[in-house]
């Protein structure tokens, strides 16, 4: 296949399709639902993070107890924001790639419905304690059958524009999501239901909890992250994909490799030795699909770098570039026995979560929104400005918040690993770590704020403008 | 070949389920069938091979304190495995004993595994006969009266519902006692 006909055709096929033929209607549904569910939840995430430092706030109440609100900031901020913002990026990118249509924004609009549905059955089920004891996989199992099926309607929407795309050939950001729909459904089955199954229990359970955990960042948020992050660097840059190979050999090893490494989160654990030692050399065979991955991107980026400059897109995608490859890297190094023996269960390993979930996924999830939505909307963003601002405020939030979290794990692990060190101590060492992380997690929070009044004023702001223009 | 997957939709459908497959049906399926300790209950008789002892299933009582634990999310604050670390061992003891490493045969009851990611508050794998009832419940009311600097939430509705209390105690008191590793039996009740 001639490289020349990639970076002219394959990296700007948008350019061909006429925008009017395509409603959004679904993409508004989604978009905009995600942005507010971003500023709930992170409500949900101060709340706990400030209890990691005054632990009697809000301390006699059930409803408002950390064990009950961290799965609500996880799956609030996983499924209500992120998983509902890449959805509505699909909606958005997928028609375009295919030059036709949405196959059916009334199944969109049901999909966005209901996905609402689900969001709020997870508010109160989770904080009312009927959470079902599975790590991300928290949601009761009623709202559990609700996710697959609103996942169906989704794939079956997804799938049809593809299966009526006028271009025959598929751009990288198509595959990402048609992994996305495939993998996902299989990993959700597994994570939610087979764990269920009479008869598994104990280590058999943790196992599949694991392939269900660790694969809903690895096969769910990060090709979805990817697909977003391939179709708006050469848009938003205005500059053709670096190489169609390199994302050929990014796509097919996430495919074969991710799904191997769920054991490497019980290492030194109740679990099978060689299971451990598969899950280790797997995790270090992951640098070849994210180096694969970082390395286009940079390079789609040489000579286009000044454009970062006055190009809030670009700033959160390049940004989550860097902490994609730095997130990655961390992974592997965890799985090595020495390693993971430091850092495994302490602070270390929310900040290495959060710069795969805030740092790399949302910030490429932001980009695409802040892409999009003046432009669903005919109109303009906002304010640049105010769109500047909250790439600031996360980005110095997340990394005071990464940096925090990691040295503080690291200073952890080394005081466990002295057993003269009573227990006690070790938790009282990292209250400091705990407060600048509140007070990184309020910086951040003002980032979703002002992300959220600029979205929603672009949004009304058309209709105002619209209905000015229909008066004159 | 993978390039014609570019335009054929069918093509690619199959390769990315299939190379999904073969590492998810060999991580997923094929260990409990290899390993079986997975799916065996610990019972051992024989000194020589390490601690005695057997694992039994959970009585009604014991059973809603679970529950209750997985009810409140204790398990996003405490771990429930003694690792193959030295560190853990020593920690997991008790009164100058080094407490058995856990192993999978241990937990083949638990209907939700309860091992844990982030150990914000100490390892519970080897807690049960530590303490006895009235330290966990004046625990539960308010930890700080108890343990200094810690940084539990209070549980008042626990502490405060004697049936609740008595069920997340039998519950704890069931950590780890599959293996018999006190010196002289001096399990606290």
């Amino acid at each position: 296949m001639a490289t020349n006909a990639i970076r002219g055709s394959m990296a700007a096929p948008a350019a061909v399709a006429t925008p009017e033929i395509h409603s959004d209607t679904t993409v508004k549904w989604f978009v905009l639902g995600a942005v507010g569910y971003f500023a709930i939840v992170g409500i949900i995430a101060l709340i706990i993070a400030a209890k990691f430092v005054w632990p009697d706030f809000l301390g006699s109440i059930s409803y408002f107890t950390y064990g009950r609100m961290r799965p609500l900031h996880v799956n609030g901020m996983l499924f209500g924001w992120l998983l509902a913002a890449d959805m509505g990026l699909a909606y958005y990118i997928v028609p375009r790639l295919c030059g036709v249509r949405l196959w059916s924004e009334k199944l969109g609009v049901a999909t966005s419905v209901l996905w609402n549905i689900i969001i709020l059955s997870a508010i109160v089920t989770l904080l009312g304690g009927y959470q079902k004891g599975i790590e991300y996989g928290d949601l009761p199992t009623p709202v559990a059958v609700l996710v697959v099926i609103a996942w169906v309607m989704f794939g079956i929407n997804i799938f049809a524009t593809i299966a009526r795309r006028k271009y025959n050939q598929m751009y990288v950001s198509t595959w990402y999501l048609m992994g996305t729909i495939l993998w996902t459904a299989f990993v959700y089955l597994t994570g939610n239901f087979a764990t269920l199954l009479p008869g598994v229990t104990g280590v058999n359970q943790a196992n599949l909890t694991w392939m269900y955990t660790h694969n809903a960042v690895g096969l769910i948020f990060t090709p979805a992250g990817l697909a977003i992050a391939y179709y708006f660097i050469p848009r938003a840059s205005n500059t053709p994909l670096y190489s169609h190979k390199l994302s050929m050999i990014g796509f097919w090893s996430l495919a074969f490799v991710y799904v191997w490494t769920g054991a490497h989160h019980m290492l030194h654990g109740p679990i099978s030795q060689w299971l451990q030692t598969i899950a280790i050399v797997f995790s270090i065979l992951l640098l070849i699909p994210v180096w694969a991955v970082v390395y286009n991107f940079i390079a789609t980026m040489k000579g286009q770098w000044h454009q970062l400059n006055d190009n809030v897109s670009l700033k959160f995608l390049m940004s989550g570039t860097i902490f994609y490859l730095l997130t990655c890297f961390q992974g592997p190094m965890h799985s090595l026995r020495s390693v993971n023996a430091i850092v495994s269960k302490t602070d270390w390993i929310p900040g290495h979560a959060h710069m795969a979930v805030l740092g790399t996924f949302s910030f490429m999830a932001m980009a695409g929104v802040y892409y999009v939505v003046p432009r669903i909307f005919h109109t303009t963003l906002h304010s640049e400005a105010v769109a500047n601002w909250s790439f600031w405020l996360f980005l110095i939030g997340g990394l005071g918040m990464f940096t925090a979290l990691w040295l503080g794990g690291f200073w952890q692990g080394w005081q466990w690993n002295n057993p003269s060190i009573p227990f006690i101590d070790t938790v009282v060492a990292l209250k400091p770590v705990w407060m600048v992380r509140f007070f990184s997690g309020i910086m951040i929070f003002s980032g979703i704020v002002l992300f959220l009044y600029n979205i929603m004023s672009t949004a009304l702001g058309a209709g105002q403008a619209k209905a000015e223009l229909a008066r004159s | 070949m993978l390039h014609k997957t570019d335009s054929n939709a069918i093509l690619f459908v199959g390769a990315a389920l299939g190379l999904f497959f073969i590492g998810g049906l060999l991580t997923t399926v094929a260990p409990p069938l290899i390993d079986k300790s997975w799916n065996k209950p610990f019972e051992n008789t024989d000194p020589s091979k390490g601690p005695t002892g057997k694992l039994v299933a959970y009585t009604d009582q014991e059973m809603r304190g679970y529950r209750i634990y997985i009810r409140e999310g204790c398990k996003y604050c405490h771990t429930q495995q003694t690792r193959t670390l030295a560190s853990d061992v020593a920690r997991s003891g008790w009164k100058g004993v080094p407490s058995p490493v856990s192993t999978p045969d241990e937990f083949v009851y638990d209907y939700r595994q309860t091992f844990g990611t982030k150990r914000t508050g100490p390892d519970l794998s080897r807690i049960g006969g530590k303490y006895n009832k009235e330290w966990h419940r004046a625990h539960f009311r308010n930890p700080r009266d108890l343990v200094p600097g810690s940084i539990m939430p209070p549980f008042p509705w626990i502490a405060n519902n004697p049936d609740e209390l008595d069920a997340l105690v039998a519950y704890l008191q069931t950590r780890g006692r599959a293996k018999d590793w006190r010196p002289d039996n001096d399990y606290e009740k």
